[in-house]
């Protein structure tokens, strides 16, 4: 298994109320699935994202990503793991403004990596030229469309080759027929056997998916 | 992440917001040129009034007479002639640790050749006076001891003198009127430039001592105005001081328990003073264009505090790709040291330019050292660095999911 959740839990604290997030989480995702985690705002599916994304840590159960036990990982470990394993795609895209497309694909590069620059430039070019934007090297995310921002960013998140790409509503801010084209582009990639973990709230969206994981009140349904 | 890299980046986050980098690099810029001018400046007066003390001679001590007593009533110091001549040459007799010295007696007046006419101190001097000096001929003779036993009206003129009766036209051989008794000119004095206080040494005619208080005072006697002497080192000023004391308490039969009627000074106790004087004005202006360094390093403070607030999400970003907390530090305090290094060389620049633009206004000597350029690069950064250490440390704490998010 490339992931095991078991029995995750987070409650934040809000002052003298604890307010649960999630309430027991268990699944499992195999290497090579595509799987959409679906359900409305405030169902959790952020929180479970972030945990997933080793962006946050749970209050209880253990999360096991590639053979590593998450939950017991520090600040600057989970930094690691999110540098090795896990590209994220997010719903506003989060390129660097004032930075060229190149650049911004390279920037997983330049931490915990050992690579030339030439190296590096190298891959990212290729992973540019793999996503059909080959002729948008040195154009800032200002001079790019939505669709080809978004190509970018997913650019990014495979340049290291990780584990799992987590998108969080990566059609969110783009129109449907380009939506589509991204959803088109991600089954793609997973047909590389590439895994592919996508938060959303839409039905069509998640329709792209294999595999459908509903979330309702913090809990698997 | 790389230091060279980052370096990079920080370049670049500091080029895309250039007025603003300016703007604050300048309370940096002006800090360090303020403090490298200063310190050029005050090094420079030092080195000026070391100059002028060496100008005066080797090791000088100079012997001036009492201050004259009317009852229980005294006055200042040279108000009485109670050197002579003979005093001079005893002490040149008489104390091993003296190599030279020359009594100085001063007259004032118009000097006159042809159609021109200037004004100058004469001194009456032994021909030992140059010895004692440390200064050189230009041109033709000195007088001799023959000139000073039969009171020769022969002179040597100062290069002002010479420049302003001669200008710059043969001189030696030449007849000058001074208070209107002609004095032939044998020699022309090396430039020695400005003394001190800042009075023009050149600007003086020497003859030998006896035709200055025969023929311009008209006096019979030897009193002089000044002994000056030359101790062999500086280790023997004071043995040099005690002896001379000695003798001349001895010549003028004073018995013990009466005051001196005469006092010696050395030119290090002058030296110390004005070093000291200057030391404390370099000090003074160095804290003032410290503060300002300060002021400026609140600048990169309050900047820096800006641009991780402005750039919440992309140090989120960062994180979410790998980024550690201390890759996020260093990636902060790289910019800000970066913004003060920067601002640090210019002003160094800027201080260079300042202090040649004072030393040209003022006929004063300017040294930047290297010292003072290391120095101040090196604060520069540390400013930087200190300054720059709160903003980088928060943006380093910053919760990756809350910064993403920031709008």
């Amino acid at each position: 298994m490339l992931i095991t959740l078991n029995q995750i839990t987070k409650v934040y604290q809000i002052g003298e109320v604890d307010i649960p997030a999630l309430r027991g989480v268990t699944f499992t995702i195999d290497r090579g699935e595509f799987v959409a985690i679906m359900g409305a705002s405030g169902s959790g599916k952020t929180t479970l994202m972030n945990i997933l994304g080793c962006l946050d840590q749970p209050t209880s159960g253990q999360y096991s990503l590639d053979d590593t036990e998450i939950t017991r990982l520090n600040r600057n470990e989970l930094a690691y793991i999110r540098n090795k394993k896990i590209g994220f795609v997010f719903q506003n895209f989060n390129l660097l403004p004032r930075t060229s497309a190149l650049e911004n694909v390279e920037l997983p590069l330049f931490y915990g990596n050992r690579l030339s620059s030439r190296q590096k430039y190298q891959r990212a070019i290729e992973m540019l030229t793999r996503l059909g934007l080959a002729d948008r090297l040195e154009h800032y995310p200002s001079q790019l469309s939505g669709g080809q921002q978004q190509r970018v960013a997913i650019a990014r998140a495979l340049i290291n080759q990780p584990s799992i790409i987590l998108a969080d509503e990566p059609t969110g801010n783009v129109d449907s027929k380009t939506g589509q084209e991204i959803m088109k582009l991600f089954q793609q990639l997973n047909q590389e056997e590439i895994t592919i973990i996508l938060i959303t709230h839409e039905k069509d969206i998640a329709d792209y998916a294999r595999r459908l994981i509903h979330i309702k009140d913090g809990e698997i349904v | 992440m790389s230091l060279f890299l980052t370096l990079r980046v920080a370049l670049r986050a500091l080029i895309r917001n250039k007025v603003r980098s300016i703007l604050t690099m300048l309370g940096i810029i002006i800090g360090i040129a303020a403090v490298i001018a200063v310190i050029a400046v005050g090094q420079g007066a030092t080195v000026m009034i070391q100059e002028q003390i060496a100008s005066m001679g080797d090791n000088p001590l100079i012997i001036f007479p009492g201050s004259a007593r009317v009852g229980g009533f005294r006055f200042g110091a040279g108000t009485r002639s109670t050197l002579t001549v003979q005093d001079a040459e005893a002490i040149i007799k008489e104390c091993p640790y003296v190599k030279a010295v020359t009594p100085i007696i001063r007259a004032g007046g118009q000097i006159i050749y042809q159609d021109k006419n200037w004004s100058s101190g004469i001194e009456g001097v032994a021909p030992s006076y140059l010895e004692v000096r440390n200064w050189n001929l230009k041109e033709g003779n000195l007088f001799t001891d023959s000139d000073v036993k039969s009171a020769t009206k022969v002179c040597l003129l100062g290069a002002t003198v010479a420049k302003e009766l001669f200008d710059n036209e043969e001189s030696v051989g030449k007849t000058i009127r001074i208070r209107n008794m002609p004095f032939r000119v044998i020699g022309v004095l090396e430039k020695k430039g400005s003394a001190a206080f800042g009075h023009d040494q050149d600007n003086t005619i020497i003859a030998p001592w006896s035709t200055v208080s025969r023929v311009l005072q008209r006096s019979s006697f030897n009193e002089v105005n000044q002994i000056l002497a030359s101790v062999t080192s500086i280790k023997m000023l004071e043995p040099a001081k005690k002896e001379i004391s000695a003798i001349l308490r001895q010549r003028h039969r004073l018995s013990q328990g009466t005051e001196d009627d005469f006092s010696i000074t050395d030119a290090t106790e002058i030296t110390n003073a004005i070093t000291s004087i200057s030391r404390l004005m370099t000090l003074l202006l160095v804290v003032i264009a410290s503060i300002s360094l300060i002021v400026g390093g609140i600048g990169i403070m309050n900047i820096m505090l800006v641009s991780v607030t402005e750039r919440t999400r992309e140090i989120g970003l960062r994180m979410a790709v790998g980024a550690r907390g201390k890759d996020i530090l260093l990636q902060f305090l790289v910019e800000a040291v970066v913004l003060a290094g920067i601002g640090g060389v210019f002003g160094i620049f800027l201080g260079y330019g300042a202090a040649q633009i004072i030393s040209n206004a003022n006929n004063w000597p300017v040294l930047v050292s290297t010292d003072s350029i290391l120095l101040a690069f090196v604060f520069s950064s540390v400013v930087g660095i200190f300054f720059g250490f709160y903003p980088a440390w928060r943006a380093s704490r910053l919760n990756p999911i809350e910064a993403l998010r920031y709008e």
